[in-house]
């Protein structure tokens, strides 16, 4: 029985060295060694987000895609739960996180970033006939807000000194809103423009109160030469004269930012 | 959107989501309850060593959430041992969950099998060794039927567990029922902000759950002689 055990402890050992690969190759290399870029995403609309016929479309995911191109190779879509992007990334599940991600303090730290390339902003939701009572920041300072948790929208909240209640995703916060357990959230502009109002199921909620003004920019792993690669071919593919036309396509030209 | 033109979008998505929680439902049973055996076996070993590994490894799985396991399983790879060996995609995060499944339930279905073998009394046994039987013999003759009987509802109680529980591989974007149900909140397919799908899909598990049970009842009713 001690010789079986010790055999299976052995074949144990050889199978965690066997799984221990080099380490050492540049990011760049490994992906274009294995010949696919995993971007990770939300289905958040209209960054990445699902055509009629199931394919990924999206202001970031054409970018991606032309990204792929460029280092010649195939991109493929991973949807990603937003709280283990980070986990994610540093597992090698996926390569990149390209998908309106806002470029706070924690995603610098933990990731390696391109250079900005849309503006946004951190907005306040409130119940549509509230609205006109809260145009300014003193004003909401007594509510309660919903906030994503590890959200830039979290940030902004405990910054300027309201209670928040941290929640799991930004659609959890307008739930809270929609049901009355938080008085407001604070979530991103360009997805509250895509969740909030007419046709939706918060057709009697809306948003007003910019607390912010910050700016989306993808993430790739830690010490990645990837980020440096982005910015050159965002560069190139502005200076083409490709970028503007394809913000437009998705009605985000108002937020592109300008290559310098 | 209106609502009669959301509800062909939500159906279609809520089915690919249930199929995805029924795999790996099945999946789970298929793998968990043999291994489940092999352990229950091995934990009444005659070998001390052999005991103290089992026990320590169930108590370990039984001990942990099993959301915690489901993350060690699929990022440790990764991160640990610098080679994501469960493959991009979402086959590759079906595999890993039904990896950690198989292995937290095997150790659940170890005990219940260990307890129902056990609960058999033991002059049953001496009686069968008087009798002259093997003792293969007297655990397919005598003790096994005894101990389907002793276990069945424990065990349905699991697999009724289980099928709810798979909506905790949505933890590693397993996009099962409840992910599929949560998409449309944040917006999916040019429906956004939609709420009902998420609560809509308890409906799928009832009835799934509900179908169990009969089925359960139906079992047990047949196995009810010997009264």
């Amino acid at each position: 029985m001690k010789k079986l055990i010790a055999l299976l402890l052995c074949v144990m050992l050889a199978a965690a060295s066997a799984l221990a690969l080099a380490e050492g190759e540049s990011d760049k290399a490994y992906v274009v060694g294995k010949g696919k870029l995993v971007v990770g995403i939300t289905d958040f609309e209209p960054m990445d987000y699902k055509d009629a016929d199931g394919n990924w479309i999206g202001f970031d995911a054409d970018l991606a895609r032309a990204f792929g191109e460029y280092l010649g190779v195939e991109v493929e879509f991973q949807e990603i739960d937003w709280d283990n992007k980070i986990l994610e990334l540093d597992s090698k599940t996926i390569d990149c996180v390209w998908n309106g991600m806002t470029l706070t303090e924690e995603v610098v730290a933990a990731m390696n970033c391109s250079k900005p390339y849309l503006n946004n902003a951190q907005v306040v939701v409130l119940p549509a006939d509230k609205i006109a009572d809260y145009a300014t920041v003193e004003s909401i300072k007594g509510l309660t807000f919903a906030v994503e948790a590890g959200s830039a929208g979290e940030a902004e909240a405990t910054a300027i000194g309201l209670a928040v209640n941290a929640v799991q995703n930004q659609a959890a916060a307008l739930m809270e809103v929609a049901a009355g357990t938080s008085d407001a959230a604070v979530i991103d502009a360009l997805m509250a423009a895509a969740m909030v109002g007419e046709g939706t199921s918060y057709a009697n909620l809306g948003y007003t109160l910019p607390l912010n003004e910050e700016e989306y920019g993808v993430g790739f792993r830690k010490n990645s030469d990837l980020a440096a690669e982005l910015d050159a071919f965002l560069a190139a593919f502005d200076a083409d004269g490709k970028l503007e036309p394809l913000a437009e396509k998705y009605g985000v030209q108002a937020a592109l930012i300008a290559e310098g | 959107m209106s609502f009669a033109e959301q509800l062909p979008i939500v159906f279609s998505s809520l089915n690919t989501g249930f199929l995805q929680t029924l795999r790996l439902f099945l999946i789970t049973l298929l793998g968990a309850i043999p291994l489940g055996m092999l352990l229950a076996v091995a934990e009444m070993s005659r070998l001390k060593p052999l005991r103290a590994l089992i026990k320590t490894v169930v108590w370990a799985v039984r001990g942990s959430p099993l959301m915690i396991q489901l993350l060690i399983i699929f990022y440790f790879p990764g991160l640990v041992f610098k080679n994501p060996l469960w493959g991009s995609g979402e086959a590759g995060r079906f595999t890993a969950a039904a990896v950690a499944f198989v292995i937290n339930y095997a150790c659940y279905f170890c005990e219940i099998f260990r307890g129902g073998i056990q609960s058999v009394p033991v002059g049953q046994e001496e009686a069968g060794l008087v009798l002259g039987m093997k003792p293969a013999q007297i655990f397919f003759r005598v003790k096994l039927l005894q101990v389907i009987k002793a276990i069945l509802p424990p065990i349905s109680n699991e697999i009724i567990t289980l099928i709810k529980d798979t909506s905790l591989a949505r933890i590693i974007a397993l996009q099962e029922i409840i992910w599929a149900g949560q998409s449309f909140m944040k917006g999916s397919q040019g429906i956004s902000g939609a709420i009902w799908p998420l609560f809509f899909t308890g409906f799928y598990y009832l009835v799934f759950t509900g179908i169990l049970t009969i089925c359960f009842a139906k079992l047990e009713k047949k196995l009810s002689y010997f009264r």
